[in-house]
């Protein structure tokens, strides 16, 4: 699917800096024109969230990432899985995830999961902070969420 | 106006790239595996998964590296057979999962190695509402996952145990498609006949190979004096082999002792292969290997 601005005629872009879903809940996408910089939003519902999710490729990211997260829809999805198939966002320098956050950003659709963690991971840089915890990620979704 | 075509990528999620990246790594990971069996039934209750884990240490006897899927989703049982605890912990890196390692280094992938504790169910994290459609699709993509995200490495067999039901082999074929074929296996009472035979001709107007037709609990065998007696009522298995046009590859009796370890851990198979049964499963093992090779 892709979005055309109609008074620019060019292609909108994914807004990857603005992407914070809430956890198990249906996917919003922002997508801005980079000429005009007019913003839409893309609401699905649950069916079309859901399918999305479980055909195991992922929003915005490179095929390499995706073909490089084992057991990415399982882990997600999978209601009494171990521990070691959550583990949640990958280490970052000199960033700490909380066991919390790691369970937040778990729930998070798989297929929009690292568009969630490069939007937190990005937020927390430019704040100086170096420990993600759940607090954050309600500033985080207050601040670029919808 | 702008059209799709005239517009670069195909909506910034690379998604048919993803979708080939995912295809290739399922390929490496089957390049590596020179066979691959599944072990069906469309009945349940059958000995489908104790067969299994005994023709894979069989194969192993005879020399060969063995691998087992556990394509029974929601009844895995293969960890149990195979000695693999609950507490074994996973090792997952960016370049897949390990395979649990169970009795004579059998290696294998289930469901059970994934749940948090011994009694969880597979259940995913739907709405309550959620729809047969959604689990049935969730279901195609966890087996893709298991096969693809397990570093089976070099084997030469991966044998593939099926749950009841002849609907999961559509995904298998889609995701293997050189599948070497499928054993059906039966027990000689008329109603599991009655099933397997729809299994068999649906594999067959699919065109899925089909290696052959086992009759398992072909008889009970007494683990003591090993005398033969009748388990089950039915009619020839082996004229609906020739009814249907496939391979019968043999009768196996029961022995109470073929669905659990023996006290040296290993499988019944390897400490009772001069039993009738056990020489019953060798002589099926020969039967899948010349025809597959």
């Amino acid at each position: 699917m892709k979005f055309l601005c109609i008074p620019c005629d060019e292609k909108m872009e994914t807004q990857t800096e603005g992407i914070m879903p809430e956890e198990k809940k249906n996917l919003v996408m922002k997508f801005k024109c980079k000429t005009c910089g007019h913003s839409i939003a893309m609401l699905t519902n649950k069916f079309e969230t859901e399918f999305v999710s479980k055909l195991g490729v992922q929003v915005n990211t490179t095929a390499a990432e995706a073909a490089g997260t084992p057991l990415g829809v399982v882990s997600g999805a999978l209601a009494e899985g171990k521990e070691e198939l959550k583990k949640g966002a990958p280490a970052e320098d000199n960033i700490e995830w909380t066991e919390d956050a790691k369970e937040r950003i778990q729930r998070v659709p798989f297929f929009v999961r690292n568009m969630a963690k490069k939007t937190v991971l990005s937020f927390a840089k430019e704040r100086g902070i170096t420990v993600i915890d759940g607090k954050l990620m309600d500033e985080v979704r207050e601040k670029v969420g919808m | 106006m702008k059209t799709y075509e005239d517009l670069a990528g195909d909506g910034g999620s690379n998604i048919i790239e993803q979708v080939e990246a995912l295809g290739e790594k399922l390929r490496a990971r089957l390049d590596r595996i020179k066979h691959k069996v599944a072990l069906m039934s469309g009945k349940g209750g059958v000995g489908k998964s104790s067969l299994t884990a005994n023709v894979a240490a069989c194969l192993i006897d005879k020399g060969h590296s063995v691998g087992i899927l556990d394509a029974d989703l929601n009844g895995p049982s293969i960890c149990h057979l195979l000695g693999v605890k609950n507490s074994h912990k996973l090792t997952i890196d960016d370049r897949g999962v390990q395979p649990g390692i169970g009795s004579h280094s059998i290696k294998l992938m289930s469901m059970d190695m994934l749940l948090s504790n011994p009694d969880s169910p597979v259940m995913w994290t739907e709405e309550a509402d959620a729809t047969a459609v959604w689990v049935s699709t969730m279901e195609s993509t966890a087996l893709r996952e298991l096969v693809a995200d397990t570093n089976w490495g070099d084997l030469d067999f991966l044998l593939i145990d099926m749950p009841p039901g002849s609907d999961r082999i559509d995904n298998i074929r889609s995701l293997i498609p050189e599948l070497a074929g499928v054993v059906e296996i039966t027990i000689p009472s008329l109603l599991s006949q009655h099933i397997v035979s729809k299994s068999i001709t649906k594999n067959n107007k699919m065109k899925v190979p089909i290696i052959g037709l086992v009759e398992n609990m072909a008889g009970y065998t007494c683990p003591h004096c090993e005398k033969e007696g009748p388990l089950f009522e039915g009619e020839d298995v082996e004229s609906l082999a020739k009814q249907k046009n496939i391979p019968y590859l043999g009768k196996i009796p029961f022995d109470t002792r073929i669905g659990r370890k023996t006290d040296s851990g290993s499988l019944y198979y390897m400490d009772n292969k001069d039993s009738v049964t056990g020489k019953a499963i060798s002589s099926v093992v020969d039967k899948i290997l010349s025809s597959i090779q």
